[in-house]
Parts: C-alpha cells; sequence; structure tokens
C-alpha cells in the first residue's frame, strides 16, 4: 500500500501504465457504440486504482482495450496510448487497419494482416508476464477441459522458460561446496528465525525448495557438522535426476534469442513511431540476423519442439509443476496436491478464483487488472478474495487496476479512484478525497445513492438515486454526457465537454463548475 | 477409476434400450400381414384341402395362433438363441438371392458394409477436423462461404446422385474404381484357404484388411481401389454434417470467455486455437456423431445397390424387392441395423466421457 504522503510525491515517478486518450468504439450493426471517449489515466507501481462507475459505463471495455483484447469484431481502439512499463502497445495502432466511415452503420475495415501479426507477437509477449487479468466470472474463465495445474503451467511455459532453466541448472550443478557454505554462513548464526530465513533463501536461489523442510530440521536436530553436510549433499544428490545438462542450456539459449527478437522488435516498432528511420532499418536487420541465426543454429530443436514440445520440454513442465503446487500455496488454497488435477467444475466459486489469480501470478508479472473479481461470489468468499488481492499488492508490491461498482470496496482496496460515466473519466482522486470531498455531480450522486457504514452521514442516511438512465453510447449526449441528469447543467454544458483537469491537489474533475477547460478547445 | 464405472453403467443402460428396440421390432412384425408369410410355406401345387392343411400348419409352427405376449416371449427366446428366422427362397424363381438363416446372411453381407462405413467415418473426420477448425476460425470469410456451399449440398444432394454422378465422371479415367467389375474374389485366393485346404481364413470378413493381415498388399490395393468410390460418395454427406457441427463449435467456443482468458495469458494466436477452442469445439460434434452415422448407415443401402456391393443395405434391401418379401430378413435386418446403432452411440458417449472431463459419475 502506497501511503497518502507518497502519492503527493509520486510526480517524480514513472508509472507503470499509462493510458492517454483512448477512444475504443464498436461497430455494430445499430450503429457505432461510443464506449471509450479519451480515457486518460496513469498507475503508479504498487498502486491500486479503482475504477468505479454504473453498469455500461464502459469499465470493462477500459480493462479489455488495456489488454488490447476487444473483440475485433465488432470492437476497434481508434485511437490513443497505453503505455506498459514504458512500451507504447498501441505504437503501430494506424497501421493495423484502415477504418472507413461512410455513415453510423455502414463502416468499412480493412486490416493489414502483417502488421496484425508482428502486433499480436509482442502482445502475446506483453500479456500474461507485464500484466494479467482476473475476470468477472471464474467459472466461465476458466477452460472447462484443462485442468486447473495445467492451465496455470501454461503461463509459466509461456513466459518463463530461461528462468527455470537457470534454475533446473543451477539445481543439477550443486557442489558440496555450496553446502559447506551454507553451513559457514549458518554457524555464525544462532537466531531461530534469522537461520529459517537463510536457509529458506539458500533453497530458492538452488531451486531445491521442497528440500527446505528436511534441511531445517536436520540442521535442528543433528549437531554433527560432518555428518549434516553429508546427509544434505546426499539429498540434492537423490533431488537431482539424470538431466541432460546441455539439452537445457541448447533450450535456454534458444529462448534467449527469441527475447533478444522480440525485445529488437519493440526497439523497431519505437523507432519506427519516433521517425528514427535508420535505427528502425538497424534493428530490422538485427531481427532478421537473429531469425536466421535461430534457425540454422536450433534447426534441429526447433523441430522438435514443434513436433513433440511436450517430451523435449518434460524438464520444464515437472519444473512448471513445482511452481504451481507454490502458486497454490500462496493464494491459499486448500489441498493444492489435488487441486493441481482438478478440473474448474470440481471447484467452488471461491477456489476458481484463487485458481484465476495463482494464474495472473504466474509470471510475477507487476500489474494485475481485476474486473469485478468478486461479483459473482458470496459475500465471506468476496472478502477473502479481496483480502488475498489486498496481501499480495502489499507483500509483492504488484500495481492493481481494480474495477468494481461497489464504493465499499473501493474504499477498503483503493489508493486512488477513477469515476467512469458514459466512456469518461469525470473525476479521478484519492480514495480519502473521493468519500470526503465529492466534486462531480455524478460522483455526488452516486455517493448518495448507496447506503454508507459512515458515522457522519448516517443520521442523514438517505438513498438518492440519480434521476434517469445511463445513456445510450451509441447516440450520447452532446456536450457533458451527463448533462440530461445534471441537477446543476449549465447552458454551456450541453455544448462543450468539459475535460479532466486538476482543481486541487490530486484532485481532477471534469465540470464546468469547477473549471471551464473544455476538451473541444483544444481540438 | 470413474469411468469404468462410466462404462459399466451405460453398458446396463444398453439392456432396457435393446429391449425397446425387441418391442418394437416385435411390434412391427405383428403390424405386417401374415397372409404372405403363411403363403410360403403352403406348396400351391396342391389341391386346395391339402394347402389348407399346410396353411394350419404353418401357422402352428410359426406360432400365430398364441397371443402376442406369448409370442414376444418366444421371439425373444428365438433370438437369443441365434434363430433369426429363416428367408426361404422363392417358388417362382425371382427375388431375394440369399436363402437360408438369417443371421448367417447378415453375417455375411455385414463386413463389406461395415468396410466402407469404417473408410467412410475415418475420411470424413481426417477431413473434417482440419477443414472445420480453420473455417470455424474465420467465421464469414470467403473460405466459410465456400464450406457453407459445399456442407449445404452435401445435406442436400441425395446419395444415390452423387453415386451415380461419380460413377459416370470416374470410370472412363479410373475404371478401376468402379466396384462391379473386376472385384477381386474371396474363393480364388491361395491364402484363404488354410493349410488344410479347407478350411477359409477371413479373420474381419473385410477384403482390405484381411489381405493386408495376410500381408498381400496388392490385393489390399485392389480392394481399397473398389472402395474408393463408395466411400467418397457415402462419406459426403456425413463429412458435410460433421463440418457444419465442427464449424459451429468453434464459432462458439471462440466466443468463450476462457478463449480471452487464454489471450490475456499471452498464448499466442495459433495456440488458442489448438489448444483452447478447438477441442471444447469438437466435444458437442462427438454427441452428433452417432445421429450422423446413421444417416451413413442408410446411405450405405443405396451406395451398395448403385456400385454392386454386397453388403446388409443391399441384403435388406433384396428382403422386400422383388415381389417378394422376407419377413425375418426385414426385421433382422431393421433389428441389427438398431443394435448398430445403440452401439455407435455407447461408443459415442464413453468418446465424449473421455474428452470431457465434466462427464462421468
Ligand atoms: N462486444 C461489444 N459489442 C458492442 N458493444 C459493446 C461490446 N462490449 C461492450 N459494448 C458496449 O460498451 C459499453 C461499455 O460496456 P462495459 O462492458 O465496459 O461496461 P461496464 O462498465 O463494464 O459495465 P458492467 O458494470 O455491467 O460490467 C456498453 O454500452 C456496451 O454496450
Ligand atoms: S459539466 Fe455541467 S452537466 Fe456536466 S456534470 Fe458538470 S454541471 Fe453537470
Ligand atoms: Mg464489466
Amino acid at each position: 500500500m502506497i501511503t497518502q504522503e507518497e502519492i503527493k510525491t509520486e510526480q517524480g515517478k514513472v508509472p507503470y501504465i499509462e493510458v492517454k486518450n483512448l477512444v475504443t468504439r464498436f461497430f455494430t450493426s445499430k450503429g457505432i457504440v461510443k464506449a471509450l471517449e479519451n480515457v486518460s489515466f496513469k498507475i503508479y507501481p504498487g498502486e491500486v486504482y479503482g475504477l468505479v462507475g454504473e453498469s455500461g459505463c464502459g469499465k470493462s471495455v477500459t480493462s479489455t482495450s488495456i489488454m488490447d483484447l476487444i473483440p475485433d469484431p465488432p470492437g476497434r481502439i481508434l485511437d490513443g496510448e497505453i503505455f506498459i512499463d514504458n512500451f507504447n502497445i498501441l505504437s503501430d495502432l494506424k497501421s493495423l487497419a484502415k477504418i472507413k466511415v461512410r455513415s453510423e452503420t455502414d463502416v468499412k475495415i480493412k486490416r493489414n494482416k502483417s502488421a496484425i501479426k508482428r502486433h499480436n507477437f509482442i502482445l502475446s509477449k506483453i500479456r500474461g508476464n507485464k500484466i494479467s487479468m482476473i475476470f468477472q466470472e471464474p467459472f466461465l474463465a476458466l477452460n472447462p477441459t484443462i485442468s486447473i495445474g495445467k492451465q496455470i503451467s501454461e503461463v509459466i511455459l509461456l513466459h518463463n522458460i530461461i528462468g527455470m532453466a537457470d534454475s533446473i541448472i543451477k539445481r543439477e550443478t550443486m557442489k558440496t561446496t555450496d553446502v559447506d557454505e551454507l553451513l559457514e554462513q549458518l554457524a555464525e548464526i544462532n537466531d531461530y528465525s534469522m537461520r529459517k530465513k537463510i536457509i529458506n533463501q539458500w533453497t530458492r536461489n538452488f531451486g531445491i525448495p521442497d528440500l527446505e523442510a528436511s534441511i531445517t530440521s536436520l540442521l535442528d536436530h543433528v549437531t554433527d557438522q560432518k555428518y549434516v553436510a553429508e546427509q544434505i549433499a546426499h539429498m540434492i544428490e537423490e533431488n537431482q535426476r539424470e538431466i541432460n545438462i546441455d539439452r537445457i542450456k541448447e533450450i535456454r539459449d534458444y529462448y534467449t534469442i527469441e527475447r533478444k527478437i522480440f525485445e529488437l522488435t519493440l526497439n523497431q516498432i519505437q523507432f519506427e513511431r519516433t521517425g528514427e528511420i535508420k535505427k528502425a532499418q538497424e534493428a530490422k536487420a538485427k531481427i532478421r540476423a537473429y531469425k536466421a541465426m535461430s534457425k540454422k543454429k536450433y534447426f534441429k530443436l526447433r523441430l522438435e519442439m514443434r513436433f513433440f514440445s511436450k517430451r523435449v520440454l518434460a524438464i520444464f513442465h515437472k519444473e512448471a509443476r513445482r511452481r504451481v503446487l507454490e502458486l497454490l500455496t500462496l493464494v491459499n488454497l486448500a489441498g493444492p496436491e489435488v487441486v493441481i488435477d482438478e478440473y474448474p467444475h470440481e471447484l467452488s466459486g471461491g477456489m476458481q478464483q484463487r485458481a484465476m489469480i495463482a494464474m495472473a501470478l504466474a509470471s510475477n508479472p507487476k500489474m494485475l487488472i481485476a474486473d469485478e473479481p468478486t461479483t459473482a461470489l458470496d459475500v465471506t468468499t468476496q472478502a477473502q478474495i479481496l483480502e488475498l488481492i489486498g496481501e499480495l499488492n502489499k507483500v509483492m508490491g504488484m500495481s492493481v487496476l481494480f474495477i468494481t461498482h461497489d464504493l465499499a470496496v473501493i474504499a477498503e482496496m483503493c489508493n486512488k479512484v477513477g469515476v467512469m460515466y458514459a466512456g469518461n473519466i469525470v473525476e479521478e482522486t484519492t480514495t480519502e478525497e473521493i468519500f470526503n470531498d465529492p466534486k462531480h455531480p455524478y460522483t455526488v450522486g452516486l455517493m448518495n445513492s448507496l447506503p454508507r457504514a459512515d458515522k457522519k452521514r448516517e443520521k442523514e442516511l438517505k438513498f438518492e438515486t440519480i434521476p434517469g438512465n445511463v445513456p445510450n453510447l451509441i447516440t450520447p449526449p452532446p456536450g457533458c454526457r451527463f448533462h440530461p441528469r445534471c441537477k446543476f447543467a449549465m447552458d454551456i454544458c450541453s455544448l462543450k465537454k468539459p475535460k479532466l483537469t486538476e482543481v486541487s491537489e490530486n484532485h481532477k474533475v471534469a465540470c464546468f463548475l469547477y473549471s471551464n477547460e473544455s476538451e473541444d478547445d483544444v481540438a | 477409476m470413474e469411468l469404468k464405472y462410466y462404462i459399466i453403467r451405460r453398458l446396463l443402460v444398453l439392456i432396457p434400450t435393446l429391449l425397446g428396440l425387441l418391442l418394437l421390432t416385435f411390434i412391427l412384425l405383428d403390424a405386417l400381414p401374415k397372409s404372405f408369410l403363411i403363403e410360403q410355406f403352403v406348396n400351391h401345387k396342391l389341391p386346395i384341402p391339402a394347402q389348407n392343411l399346410e396353411k394350419q400348419q404353418a401357422i402352428t409352427t410359426l406360432g400365430l395362433n398364441l397371443s402376442p405376449p406369448e409370442q414376444f416371449l418366444i421371439y425373444v427366446n428365438n433370438l437369443i438363441h441365434g434363430n433369426w428366422g429363416f428367408m426361404y427362397p422363392n417358388s417362382e424363381g425371382y427375388g431375394s438371392y440369399y436363402s437360408g438363416p438369417v443371421l448367417a446372411g447378415i453375417m455375411e453381407y455385414f463386413p463389406v458394409t461395415l468396410e466402407i462405413a469404417i473408410f467412410a467415418v475415418i475420411f470424413s473426420i481426417v477431413i473434417a477436423i482440419p477443414l472445420g477448425t480453420y473455417i470455424g476460425s474465420k467465421p464469414n470469410s470467403v473460405s466459410d462461404q465456400v464450406g457453407r456451399v459445399f456442407s449445404l449440398s452435401g445435406y442436400a444432394m441425395p446419395t444415390f446422385f452423387l453415386a451415380l454422378v461419380l460413377q459416370i465422371a470416374i470410370n472412363p479415367y479410373f475404371p478401376s474404381f468402379i466396384s462391379g467389375q473386376g472385384y477381386p474374389s474371396y474363393t480364388h485366393l491361395s491364402w484363404i484357404k488354410s493349410i488344410s485346404g479347407t478350411e477359409v481364413s477371413t479373420p474381419t470378413h473385410m477384403l482390405v484388411f484381411d489381405s493386408l493381415l495376410h500381408g498381400d498388399f496388392s490385393l489390399a490395393a485392389v480392394a481399397f481401389g473398389h472402395l474408393v468410390l463408395p466411400v467418397l460418395a457415402l462419406s459426403y454427406g456425413f463429412l458435410a454434417g460433421l463440418l457444419r457441427f465442427i464449424r459451429a463449435g468453434m464459432v462458439d467456443a471462440s466466443n468463450q470467455e476462457y478463449v480471452k482468458t487464454a489471450r490475456a495469458k499471452g498464448v499466442p494466436e495459433k495456440q488458442v486455437l489448438r489448444k483452447h477452442v478447438r477441442k471444447n469445439a469438437l466435444l458437442p460434434s462427438i454427441t452428433v456423431f452417432g445421429l450422423v452415422f446413421s444417416g451413413l448407415l442408410g446411405g450405405a443401402v443405396v451406395i451398395e445397390e448403385v456400385y454392386d456391393l454386397n453388403g446388409l443395405g443391399r441384403f435388406g434391401l433384396s428382403t422386400v424387392s422383388g415381389g417378394y418379401i422376407q419377413f425375418f430378413g426385414i426385421l433382422g435386418t431393421t433389428l441389427f441395423f438398431g443394435i448398430v446403432l445403440v452401439m455407435a452411440n455407447l461408443i459415442v458417449d464413453v468418446l465424449y466421457a473421455l474428452m470431457d472431463p465434466r462427464i462421468r459419475y
């Protein structure tokens, strides 16, 4: 959790996610649904950002746009920038497709297949790796015909082969001197918890976390150092399998080249975007050289991977399984050894969501998008899942984009809140501010429409609903989209669109009551 | 473990199903006019009183004087004991070309049908799965439209028509594909006789498989060549049906949340299709497999007539053609086709349980 102080000083920090002027539309037979209209926000490392708003205001579209998972057809991101860890995934947006809008219902989209292919390649390395997502209905979001363990290990096998190869090599090439080092280190320390920590680190470092318990108990109960050293060495030896280290190194090197190609592709795209044609071409030439090299050097491996990938990567499958067990324990799933081989329908809703979270964590992403993760669950389970997400944020420093329509959950979970209305963010501030000093008339309405446990307001508890309905996004109201329902609507409100502007420290509002700035003025 | 119990339970369910089938065929039998049957036992050259006597005898031997429940029990008892009735030679000398016990006849003719059915099923599946996956992953694309036309014409075209068209179109170029002439006969083959020279060694009764088992590859090739056209003609409708179902399954599965999850995990597009969409798309297709299979058996009846194959379809047809009705032949064929279908459905159910972890218990 970030404290209020930290948020104030965030100016110097680099956001992990930055969304700028995002425009997403759906081209349906009834007309163009203008689902997102210039949405911008930033999420900093370690922050929990809450996105709140009525049903249909575009929260899910926002989160799916960040993953670039808008179903196409009918949807498309038309404009904007989405920086994930400093890379704009929409860099090549303009080259992906040409869109000709003849009328509301007559739209021609011409997709550029090769550009889309490159785009998909890059995104497949970002999704699930740098950023992952959990969904509202875990039962629908899990594949019914694949076991939980396999669904989770799929992520690890996709993104973490190199890491796994390193830890396998480390484990398999362990020497007795490594054990001696541990014993030396421990010799000077008497503090029990400190010793435990060292053993934990050491076992983790060598990729043998499953030996931690037995090594600890051995060290606790036996004093003869020589005997202990022998025993540990024996344990490690037993744990080592007959593995062809060269093979693993080969696979690691192959994947390292693949990663290089990916990084170079990112560079290439960035250079293309900034107009540095020469550098872009250089990157392209390098990519080609690497590809040719990989094709020649790893011809056999590639062939084998293509047809017998299961057998070639068998060791990695085993290693991934270990990691899955760890993950299942991390998300507090009871009986991970059983759950790992079960299918989604055999788990309860809460367990399914925990499995989803384990899957999202599988490759240690720095960012988690949670789209109403608890709506489909009962109240107690809801609380547990929220607690788990909060904990992951605290312990692992993971940023979270938390989507909900429940203000109570926002109060509990988030540092910062964005309020959405009909495809726009209309107010953005810290959680404290939003409850103490809501500014936008829509936010005020939201606050009043919910029963609150807040003592200050309990006496005057009244359920004021906001009059009217969420507008139709095919023909949204002009100007401020909230004006037909707003108590304070002025003449200008139906003419111009208010811009999200900072009206006090860390408090942005898009409303003419607070600022005269309009989006239309800029354009 | 669970699968074993599932299969046992499915086998138990088979008993009432088969009983139902027996009852149905029995009712069919009861509904048929008996005079035809009785006439077969009468020598029309005898004087009328003698004929009447023979009629009375026939009624008692056939058990027609008993009550229907008694008749049913006798019917079931006879079936269980392998007594499926008898096909009588026609006194006028035309009509059915098989005479003898019905069950033996079915066993003699069925392998031919089974053989083309096996090849048709294999062929259809091998084509339908990749093709259905492909067009299903690109709904409304040009290839999807082509696929749609292909499968709709497969639905609409009568099997015999396609069979004839193939026969006419291909005959001039590949005469060896035509089954009628030159189909190798079992009796002339040396390996078919066992060492003693008398016994016939045809473990499967299907020429392609028998010759393969005996290592006679050239014969297998010839026999297979003769099956090409019937299998193609028979496959089309089946293939069309499967293709539609797989395509629909693909489109349906592609829109599921878990596919979005897979993409959100970073699974590359090709792998999404292969690992997440296709398996879920094939499941519903398996369930309709049994249904489409019945259509395939129906098609076999016509195909065998066109291509001059002595299969069970033709056998069944012969029991009603030629102005002479072979009661037991009709019943035996109906019953046997029924049993085959029930078995096919059993296999389909087990296959489904194997593929879908949500079934069983
Ligand atoms: N596939 C789609 N085709 C057409 N319109 C869509 C599609 N998906 C979303 N929309 C439109 O986008 C708008 C925003 O939808 P979105 O799902 O983001 O709402 P939400 O804020 O997540 O609501 P909820 O709280 O109900 O989940 C809606 O008006 C919806 O009609
Ligand atoms: S801009 Fe106008 S209509 Fe919109 S919220 Fe503010 S006062 Fe209401
Ligand atoms: Mg939603």
